[in-house]
């Protein structure tokens, strides 16, 4: 226990002199004044205008929600006006829309939903899925998407960082004649940034996603956490391990950067579909993160049984590269 | 006792690449032996399987009486000390932060005191919290051969103590390695400084392309390889004069005409010369 304390004390000390307690905080800062005053204000969108020109009266049921005009001209300054609205013409007693084309999934959004004001009492319910109001479900979004980045990307740099300069002041061979059980070396680490990110992560889920809104989902969101921490900060003492200097490292962070995040970034926030993506390790971890924010967390044993193999793996893959690196010639 | 026991020590990296090749040797307790060869000897391979940093060597090992298989657990780092080549220490921290830090792995009644430590190898004293990246290599290696001795080792491996010292430092350096003879230390002394081997040693083995091509004391390995010969410069008749002699012939004392014997020369071979007869090259190549 000694030891490890000696080590864990190392590791805190060449965090500090690499000055990533200071950078983690001034993320956190940057990170939240965007989720409370960037992020969330401009993903603001109105709701969709609906126009409707009704001279004989025939949709009796049509929704409050409906701005009713007077000639098809009036509708017509009013979309010219605001391009993202609908008119729907119903004078000769079949409703007809009218809109500015973007999209087609945009256009189809709009157009049901513009139908869906002439019939609000219809048979056809939306299905509920969540109750986050439109600023909650911001919220959680940006701040599950800071988090994983904050961890795919800064932490996993952080951790290789740290071994690297170990590696170029050739102490971790003395590490290999110190009465010490060598997993410790690494553990140490691990145990640290997993503690780190797990109090950035909580202070990003209250301060991005509100306390009340927080509470329920941390526990899950911890867990995630821990996992995905886990899974980058052993990629990156593998990577640190493997290659030779930090110049190699570099490229194999933009790698893992472009290849490895953008895709499931893509695919998770956007309309982009790639039928492949379900192989990609990294969109089962990031949607676990985003199941964890939105509550919708469902048992998974697969997912669970498929993380914890990848851990052994990549532990049983930096032990082998740090044994390696403590027999190398100086 | 036998601390290192030896015998047909056999080590490839790769397949068909064998680094040693049936190395027979022993370390008394309190021996001081020297290792030497060339670069790429099998020098460094044979202190690493000794130290435990590589497996999967062939032949019979033992260490402190004890096979090496079971041997490598924590109660045998205690007991041994290593310093390396080079001087491996956290650039960023000073010198009494890099030994309180390397100490805190060992029991505290074994450990010696740092700041008496760092005075008995006449560290400066400016120097002790200013961190390691603003020492010159010869303070460098002071921290590191106070690293070694932290603990009080039994077994003690030496991988080139005075490189990088100047020549005051290399002298303090050999005082202190006696001083650890006289505790009992058993040194494993692993160089190719010639001057350090004959100084300190109590036996050296010569070792070139993984295999030992000597072994004997440094004083045997010059006599048996002396050409018995000595070289005796004189004055005769206001001339000065040189004569090589058998060594036998100088018994009855010096017998040729002379006036006046300016310096007699006994021709013995260095170390190096000894160990270029046995390989057939230099201990630098």
């Amino acid at each position: 226990m000694k030891g490890f304390r000696a080590l864990l004390k190392k590791d805190v000390w060449l965090m500090a002199a690499g000055k990533f307690f200071p950078m983690s905080l001034v993320f956190l800062i940057l990170y939240t004044l965007y989720v409370n005053f960037g992020y969330v204000r401009f993903m603001e969108e109105p709701i969709y205008q609906v126009y409707l020109y009704d001279p004989q009266g025939t949709q009796g049921d049509a929704s409050r929600l409906l701005h009713r005009v007077d000639s098809l001209e009036e509708m017509d300054a009013a979309l010219l006006h605001d391009a993202n609205a609908v008119g729907i013409d119903a004078s000769t007693g079949e409703a007809q829309l009218i809109l500015y084309g973007r999209t087609e999934e945009i256009d189809r959004h709009r157009a049901d939903y513009a139908l869906s004001l002439l019939e609000p009492s219809g048979s056809e319910r939306a299905k509920v899925i969540g109750s986050n109001t439109p600023e909650q479900k911001a919220r959680k979004e940006i701040t599950c998407e800071l988090l994983f980045f904050e961890i795919a990307a800064v932490g996993f740099l952080g951790i290789a960082a740290i071994l690297f300069k170990e590696k170029s002041m050739g102490v971790i061979r003395v590490h290999a004649v110190l009465p010490i059980q060598k997993n410790l070396f690494l553990l140490s680490k691990l145990l640290l940034f997993l503690l780190c990110d797990l109090i950035f992560a909580l202070l990003l889920t209250l301060l991005g996603v509100g306390v009340r809104d927080a509470v329920s989902l941390l526990p899950q969101v911890l867990l995630q956490t821990a996992l995905l921490s886990l899974i980058m900060a052993l990629t990156g003492l593998v990577c640190a391990l493997l290659l030779k200097d930090f110049r190699q490292f570099t490229l194999a962070y933009l790698v893992i950067a472009i290849f490895a995040a953008t895709p499931v970034f893509l695919v998770a926030n956007t309309a982009v579909k790639l039928d492949w993506i379900r192989f990609h390790p990294f969109y089962h971890i990031y949607m676990g993160l985003k199941n964890a924010y939105f509550e919708m967390q469902e048992a998974n044993i697969g997912y669970y049984l498929g993380c914890l193999a990848g851990i052994a793996v990549l532990f049983a893959a930096a032990r082998y590269m740090f044994g390696r690196e403590m027999r190398r010639e100086g | 006792m036998k601390m290192i026991n030896v015998k047909d020590l056999t080590f490839s990296y790769k397949k068909g690449k064998q680094a040693l090749h049936g190395l027979n040797f022993t370390v008394n307790d309190g021996e001081i032996f020297g290792f030497l060869g060339p670069n790429g000897s099998g020098k460094s391979t044979t202190q690493k399987i000794l130290t435990g940093i590589l497996k999967g060597h062939g032949g019979e090992v033992s260490l402190f009486g004890q096979d090496i298989a079971g041997v490598h657990t924590q109660e045998f780092f205690q007991k041994i000390g290593v310093l390396f080549e080079f001087p491996y220490l956290y650039a960023n921290l000073s010198a009494v932060d890099n030994l309180n830090y390397f100490s805190s792995f060992y029991p505290r009644n074994q450990l010696r005191n740092v700041d008496e430590l760092l005075d008995e190898l006449e560290f400066k004293k400016d120097f002790l919290k200013k961190p390691v990246s603003s020492y010159s290599k010869g303070m460098r290696q002071r921290v590191s051969m106070a690293r070694a001795l932290l603990s009080n080792p039994k077994l003690l491996f030496l991988d080139e103590p005075t490189s990088g010292l100047d020549p005051s430092g290399a002298v303090l350096f050999r005082r202190i390695i006696e001083e650890e003879r006289k505790k009992g230390t058993t040194v494993f002394l692993t160089t190719h400084n010639m001057q350090d081997a004959d100084l300190l040693c109590d036996r050296v083995a010569f070792i070139a392309g993984g295999n030992i091509v000597a072994l004997d004391t440094p004083g045997h390995l010059k006599e048996q390889n002396s050409s018995q010969s000595i070289l005796v410069s004189y004055l005769y008749r206001g001339k000065r004069k040189e004569r090589t002699m058998e060594l036998s012939e100088m018994e009855g004392g010096v017998r040729f005409p002379h006036d006046e014997i300016l310096s007699i020369h006994s021709g013995e071979p260095t170390l190096e010369d000894v160990f270029i007869q046995y390989t057939g090259r230099g201990l630098s190549e």
